[in-house]
């Protein structure tokens, strides 16, 4: 029944290109990147209960490392420049969590909020390596003898990205590891009295969390082509959070659908114009109140097959 | 089992597809589909929404209600992108793949943009009378540029005052992004045909209003002439802050993005005898017969909107599309929309002076100089050129 419904997804994914309008390939090629930024906040917010309101910064540190290699390094293939966007993110972002560890709750949001707005501030900055605000063109990225020119070689690269990163996110979370960081989660001093060293594995988690953003930020460089401050505002950090609350906090599929179900709103809702936030919101008022764990636990709920029972610090 | 009625039904929508598939897309024979991803939230919101519904829109309803093109309606589809990159590339993405527009119309900023040139110009379809002042744009052959490009306004403003007024010391309070350093750069070079340099430069940060520390730097400079390349927050707070510490021997100049009403109510009695570059006519008080047929035409379908110069610019990119979808004929295709933009020859507006389109695809290339008095932009000076 599982590995039916997983090979019927892969089928979908490697299909998709074929059977649906260009348009539609482009735009879930963002879905991926998005699931792939959701899963690396949900390891953060949803497995250790940090929240963070600075994700666009990470995705924003990851765009400009590929971005920049792409132009300046363009023998390099895809993988390893990506690889090397996750790395500096991941060096970014140990570098913001070590002194976070010593905030909480709303002091941490503050912090990563503030985050986000700083990495703005340092792309303007550097801009005899960004270009500031006149933004950064991304050429084609290549891969062996292959220029990824076209939005379906794009998509298949994104995906298999994606792919593992979703199988290596399922793997963490059965590890040692994964429960370790849920008992953070749930309380604090009983994971500290279970021998579970608190700083270590929070840090943990903000690199973690760091090198999907960063990644993610690379394939969203290629993707999208274009990228200028503008692109990496505090709405799109919100975004990244809606994703998770809407999908489930500390949810694999929950992230996956909730950036599904989020980048399609957005996406749709363009054409409503000056109402999109006000629609966009309620939307996310009502989903909210209506499945506070999310559509992960709703659709749990339906099926009847919840993997996890109902978890304390949903309200938040 | 194969009925008659259903053979007859495939035999008539295969014959209804064929003419529409060896059409352009975007057009049918009743009508014309083009749009455009804008501001419609985030800090240009208000400009965005002025420039499509209220200006674009309002001359289309005009044609509309008047049969047409060639028989066709005009229809516009927008999307939001909140002044994002990737939601304009999203967008316009969308407009051409999904929606199948014909051409791309007026949209707005620099980032936004420039994030969908290369895609537009690799699929061949028309970006229409961007809403942005930076030179990149030029010279595309699928683009048509609308506003008048920084390093033409800078032209005009230098050889007013340099060639005409003498003015000998110049300094610039300018925003740090591309808008602010392509008009630096193009001062800079202008000034030095005149063997002259900005005695001082000071930059101002996007999204930050308090200026009051460049204010004091470029006072100490003393120069007869500060350029102000601003947006109307900051450069109204600029004009309020020369006001407050008693800086009266320089005139503040505004560059033509700037030069708007807006500016001009933010900074209240301290705008009083302030200059700039203005490139739209007075949407409010102007006599040319264009700029009264847009207010009457604003009083007409929209009577609660006040006529600013954000509408009027999309007015007038909505005149120069009709006038070349007309010009291109009842067989209406991309190239040929193009073609026919390039065989303007001195086209009256009624609102802009005569438009002549050459090879750098410029629609825009003139502003005249205002002075404010009583809370008013006062025509100076005659069109300007910049050729």
């Amino acid at each position: 029944m599982r590995q039916a419904a997983l090979a019927t997804g892969a089928a979908v994914v490697v299909g998709w290109p074929w059977a649906a309008p260009r348009y539609f390939v482009f735009l879930a090629s963002l879905i991926a990147i998005n699931a792939i930024v959701a899963i690396g906040l949900n390891l953060l917010s949803g497995y250790t209960n940090q929240l963070s309101f600075g994700h666009a910064g990470f995705l924003a540190i990851g765009a400009y490392a590929a971005a920049i290699l792409t132009i300046r390094a363009p023998a390099l293939p895809v993988p390893v420049s990506l690889l090397l966007a996750g790395l500096v993110t991941a060096a970014v972002g140990l570098a913001l969590g070590i002194p976070c560890l010593r905030l909480e709750g709303l002091y941490l949001a503050m912090a990563t909020l503030a985050f986000g707005f700083v990495v703005v501030e340092a792309i303007l900055s550097l801009d005899w390596l960004t270009r500031g605000n006149d933004g950064l063109r991304v050429p084609a990225a290549r891969l062996g003898p292959w220029t990824l020119a076209t939005d379906t070689a794009r998509y298949y690269l994104v995906m298999t990205v994606a792919a593992l990163l979703v199988v290596a996110a399922v793997n963490i979370s059965r590890t040692r590891t994964g429960r370790a960081l849920l008992a953070v989660r749930e309380s604090e001093i009983a994971a500290q009295a279970s021998g579970i060293h608190l700083a270590a594995y929070k840090t943990l988690a903000f690199v973690v969390s760091a090198f999907y953003t960063g990644v993610a930020g690379g394939l969203f460089a290629l993707v999208v082509g274009f990228l200028s401050p503008d692109s990496f505002d505090v709405f799109l950090s919100v975004d990244f959070v809606a994703m998770i609350i809407v999908g489930g906090l500390g949810s694999i599929l929950g992230s996956v659908v909730g950036a599904a179900v989020i980048t399609t709103l957005n996406d749709s809702l363009a054409g409503f114009q000056n109402y999109r936030p006000l629609i966009f919101g309620a939307i996310l008022i009502t989903s909210m109140v209506f499945m506070p764990g999310g559509i992960a636990s709703a659709l749990g709920k339906i099926s009847g097959a919840r993997s996890r029972p109902p978890r304390q610090g949903e309200d938040r | 089992m194969i009925s008659r009625s259903s053979v007859l039904l495939l035999l008539a929508v295969m014959l209804s597809a064929l003419p529409v598939a060896a059409q352009q897309p975007g057009v049918s024979d009743t009508e014309i589909v083009i749009g455009g991803s804008n501001s419609f939230s985030g800090p240009l919101a208000f400009t965005g929404e002025q420039i499509t519904k209220f200006g674009v829109d309002l001359y289309f309803k005009v044609i509309n209600d008047a049969g047409g093109i060639h028989g066709r309606k005009i229809r516009t589809v927008y999307y939001d992108d909140a002044y994002r990159p990737q939601d304009a590339v999203a967008n316009t993405k969308k407009l051409v793949e999904q929606d199948r527009v014909f051409a791309i119309i007026i949209p707005q900023g620099s980032p936004p943009v420039v994030a969908t040139l290369d895609y537009l110009e690799e699929n061949k379809v028309p970006l229409l009378f961007p809403y942005q002042s930076s030179p990149v744009t030029r010279g595309k052959r699928y683009v048509m540029q609308g506003m008048t490009l920084s390093d033409r306004s800078s032209k005009m403003m230098i050889d007013y005052l340099a060639g005409q007024r003498k003015v000998k010391k110049f300094a610039a309070l300018y925003q740090d992004d591309e808008y602010g350093k392509s008009f630096l750069t193009a001062f800079e070079k202008d000034l030095g045909r005149y063997g002259l340099k900005l005695v001082a430069a000071e930059s101002v940060k996007r999204g930050v209003t308090d200026v009051s520390a460049q204010v004091a730097k470029l006072q100490a400079a003393k120069p007869e002439v500060t350029f102000l390349v601003l947006v109307p927050g900051p450069g109204a707070q600029a004009l309020k802050e020369r006001q407050k510490i008693g800086w009266n021997d320089t005139i503040m100049v505004s560059t033509g993005p700037l030069t708007d009403e807006r500016y001009l109510s933010l900074a209240g009695d301290a705008a009083e005898g302030v200059e700039g570059l203005s490139l739209w006519p007075d949407p409010v008080s102007s006599d040319l017969p264009g700029v009264k047929l847009y207010r009457e035409h604003m009083h007409r379908y929209f009577p609660q909107n006040e006529p600013n110069r954000y509408s009027i610019a999309g007015y007038c990119a909505a005149m120069l599309f009709a006038e070349g979808a007309k010009r291109a004929g009842r067989n209406l295709t991309r190239d040929g929309l193009m073609a026919a933009f390039e065989s303007f020859k001195a086209y009256e507006t009624g609102i802009l002076p005569p438009i002549t389109i050459g090879p750098d695809h410029e629609t825009q290339k003139q502003g005249f100089w205002v002075r404010v008095e009583q809370g008013r932009f006062k025509q100076m000076t005659d069109w300007l050129k910049s050729e």
